[in-house]
């Protein structure tokens, strides 16, 4: 371990209705494997942001190098040597590899673009990775993993000192991981400082050198990897939020109807041939990597998305669903994985949001009844425990978890039966994920049926009554909560893919 | 300036739209000092008589700038009205209330094809109202044989409906422009159309996924943009008598003007319909100052042009800093 290269004081951040970073420490050394940790919403991705100058901190100071910096863009901090590999990738899947590792910064000959001079230079990183990878073949028709491979490809191009990996694994499979670690064994070599976030607290203990953990947007400490175990680091990630227990036993009584019913269901790439049920009052889990077409399920069975074949039935009955109007008239609510883009309008106030499903209901004549629809904001704002001044602020203003209920409040005005929550505590803090748990645990018990797509494992396996596990668009498995283990669920997570 | 905000009247109106108040109320007395004559009943009417078919315009388009959209057809579908209208009146004799009638529903056949196209087949707003610009010159052209068509005066057969506009110098036209501006504040504000236009102008995707059925809501608002731009060519008509084929695409850089200076969001999702007729307002004043002051029409144009750039920067500005 060399000497340090970063160093972050005080770093102080807030956006409306939150305190995202509250006087954070970072710092890091070259040639180190550095983990930052933390539960969703814990502030990593703020303060890395705040790093590669994607945000402005309100205070604090980033010192790289022996100096005071302070990048005002991601260009800048890309020059400066500082370089970010994102969980999703950003890549143009119509261009070749050589092209995309240099995008915007093409080599030319006279205004000719030099492809033969990008592509020799690709290959010159590759080999530096020890990796095989065709530069002249098209991006999309590479893998997750080798996309991935080619963002670091880019990354290392820029000459850089630091690299931050943001979950790099969340889509990758066992074999790419390791190929990945044997990259960043060779980067640390090189004697580059890497920043690592994830959540995997195995890789964590494999592939780093310290671990600084976060939470709620403040610092908690940093442990030297090899001299800690697994429980101090989940210590320090969760403090004081005690969750709801994980769930033992399938909580749904025996005999329960079946009230949502799939049958091979086909829609586009990404789901080939998946059936399953859903009982009353049942939490049924889906699992799988990113990119395992539990998201294209949910929209299609919503109706976002068109399917090819397949039969939906609802309480028994053949439904035809084709757009998420029919949906909604059956009683199906969907809470998207993307919340500010398919969740809910931010420039409108919190009632607009919450009587979008249902606005007829809330008419008089050809008049909106303002009072009334306020009146049903409001009692699901106390209900839900949204922290806000009124039901007439702007949701732009509240904070992802905040958000969040909006988005269910929306649903509960609207008394769907169905409802399918897409990573529902993604981006959103500790204390109001613990919340989100206790409600899905209260609305099953009311008789709700949910449908919990999640890619946090210790979601999966404290929510679940059921598990439905996904790769590659197939159904590979079903368990019961009774028999579920990590590795059986990884396991089947994985099948497809080799 | 804080205390000034969060007083209550201000609140309540909104800051914007007290400013702009007091920019029009400004400009109406730099104009009285500055230019000879310009105080009086003459070119009150006169700015008033620009308000009358420009406001019904700018309406129209705020509900189409609403969604996210845009419509550069109004003012030629609104020259399309008032051609195919006073030609049926003169050359088929249909009366006059008829004819009137027809100007509504030659607006309102624009308006639904206008958000057939871009609702349910997603063509791009701006794509599609430059196409039925040239449609509506072209049918226009067609139908009166490439003929200018007058609208008869006020003593004339058929002249009655000159006093829409102004009835013995009465401004009828004002009260009318007024009422039907609370009744689109009532649409926008009250009803479930305004309230999907401003959602769905906002974010499509998450009304889509609320189960609305957002192509209908879209459509509906380049409907009512057409209805609008209907009356807009009968008060057109009941101000000026000749209307010349090919003509009228400046009215709608002054429209869309008017409507972004009120605070409508090019980006959709927001929308003031006092703020546009205030800013109607102001765009008439100008025209009418600037001819008043012998400037030729051009300085129009090019002031109008400005203004449009500097009232979107205005917007893209304040949205930039919310986020």
């Amino acid at each position: 371990m060399g000497e340090e290269i970063l160093r972050m004081e005080e770093i102080d951040k807030s956006f409306p209705g939150v305190h995202a970073l509250d006087h954070v420490h970072f710092n890091l050394n070259r040639g180190e494997v550095h983990a930052l940790m933390g539960e969703n919403g814990a502030g990593k991705s703020t303060l890395m942001k705040v790093l590669t100058g994607i945000y402005k901190k309100d205070s604090g100071k980033i010192i790289y190098e022996g100096k005071e910096v302070e990048f005002h863009t991601t260009r800048e901090a890309q020059d400066a040597g500082i370089v970010i590999v994102h969980q999703e990738l950003n890549m143009v899947g119509d261009l070749t590899v050589a092209q995309n590792i240099f995008i915007g910064r093409e080599f030319t000959n006279g205004i000719k673009i030099d492809d033969k001079k990008m592509i020799d230079e690709s290959k010159k990183l590759f080999d530096r990775l020890h990796i095989e990878i065709n530069p002249t073949e098209k991006m999309s028709s590479l893998t997750v993993g080798k996309q991935q491979m080619c963002e670091i490809a880019k990354a290392i191009s820029h000459n850089c000192k630091v690299i931050i990996f943001d979950e790099p694994s969340a889509a990758l499979t066992e074999k790419e991981i390791q190929d990945l670690f044997t990259i960043i064994r060779d980067l640390r070599a090189q004697n580059l400082g890497i920043i690592y976030i994830s959540h995997r607290m195995d890789e964590i203990k494999v592939i780093t050198d310290r671990v600084t953990v976060m939470r709620d947007g403040t610092y908690v400490g940093t442990l030297i990897t090899k001299d800690s175990t697994k429980d101090d680091i989940v210590k320090m990630m969760v403090g004081r939020v005690i969750y709801e227990p994980p769930k033992e036993k399938s909580m749904v009584a025996p005999g329960a109807p079946v009230v949502l019913k799939v049958e091979h269901l086909n829609a586009g790439k990404m789901v080939k041939n998946v059936s399953f049920e859903l009982h009353k009052g049942e939490i049924l889990g889906f699992s799988g990597l990113m990119g395992a077409g539990r998201t294209e399920t949910a929209r299609a069975i919503f109706g976002a998305d068109p399917k090819q074949s397949g039969d939906i039935y609802i309480n028994g009955k053949k439904a035809d669903i084709k757009t998420p109007e029919d949906a909604v008239r059956h009683g199906i609510g969907y809470l998207s994985e993307d919340r500010k883009r398919y969740g809910i309008v931010v420039q409108k106030s919190i009632t607009e949001n919450s009587t979008m499903a249902c606005l007829e209901e809330y008419m008089n004549g050809i008049f909106i009844n303002k009072g009334k629809e306020k009146k049903a904001a409001e009692k699901y704002i106390e209900e839900l425990a949204t922290k806000t001044p009124s039901a007439d602020q702007l949701v732009v203003n509240l904070s992802g978890g905040n958000q969040q209920k909006v988005v269910i409040a929306k649903w509960l005005v609207k008394n769907c039966d169905i409802l399918i929550f897409d990573e529902p505590t993604r981006g959103i803090d500790v204390g109001a994920k613990n919340e989100i748990y206790k409600l899905m645990n209260q609305l099953a018990s009311q008789g709700k049926s949910i449908i919990m797509i999640s890619s946090e494992m210790q979601e999966i396996l404290r929510m679940s009554d059921r598990i439905v596990i996904m790769c590659e668009g197939q159904k590979t498995g079903e368990v019961k909560i009774e028999e579920a283990t990590q590795e059986l669920i990884m396991d089947k997570a994985t099948r497809n893919i080799n | 300036m804080e205390k000034f905000k969060n007083n209550v009247f201000v609140k309540k109106v909104g800051f914007n739209r007290v400013v702009l108040a007091g920019v029009l109320i400004l400009m109406y007395v730099i104009f009285c000092v500055a230019i000879k004559g310009f105080a009086g009943s003459a070119h009150l009417m006169g700015t008033l008589n620009y308000v009358y078919f420009l406001g019904f315009l700018s309406l129209a388009v705020t509900f189409v700038i609403a969604t996210g959209g845009i419509d550069f057809s109004i003012g030629p579908v609104m020259f399309c009205c008032a051609l195919i209208a006073g030609y049926c009146f003169g050359t088929y004799k249909v009366p006059m209330a008829v004819a009137l009638i027809i100007c509504i529903l030659v607006g309102l056949l624009f308006g639904m094809f206008n958000g057939y196209l871009v609702a349910y087949w997603s063509v791009p707003p701006f794509i599609v109202s430059m196409a039925s610009m040239n449609i509506a010159k072209g049918v226009a052209s067609l139908f009166t044989k490439t003929q200018s068509v007058s609208w008869p005066r006020v003593e004339e057969a058929g002249g009655w409906f000159r006093n829409l506009a102004t009835a013995n110098g009465f401004p009828v036209g004002l009260i009318i422009f007024l009422a039907v501006a609370v009744i689109c504040a009532m649409l926008l504000n009250n009803t479930k159309v305004g309230r999907y236009i401003l959602c769905l102008g906002s974010n499509r995707e998450a009304v889509r996924l609320s189960g609305v059925n957002t192509k209908k809501w879209e459509m509906l608002a380049y409907v009512i943009c057409g209805i609008l731009v209907g009356i807009a060519a009968i008060f057109f008509v009941a101000t000026y008598t000749t209307v010349q084929p090919n003509y009228g695409d400046q009215y709608n850089n002054e429209a869309i003007a008017g409507c972004v200076m009120g605070g409508t969001s090019m980006a959709g999702g927001l929308a003031s319909i006092s703020g546009t007729v205030i800013g109607v307002i102001i765009i008439s004043l100008l025209q009418e100052g600037i001819l008043a002051t012998g400037m030729t029409k051009d300085i129009q144009l090019i002031i109008t042009g400005v203004i449009v750039i500097v009232a979107v920067y205005a917007d893209v500005v304040a949205r930039r800093r919310k986020n």
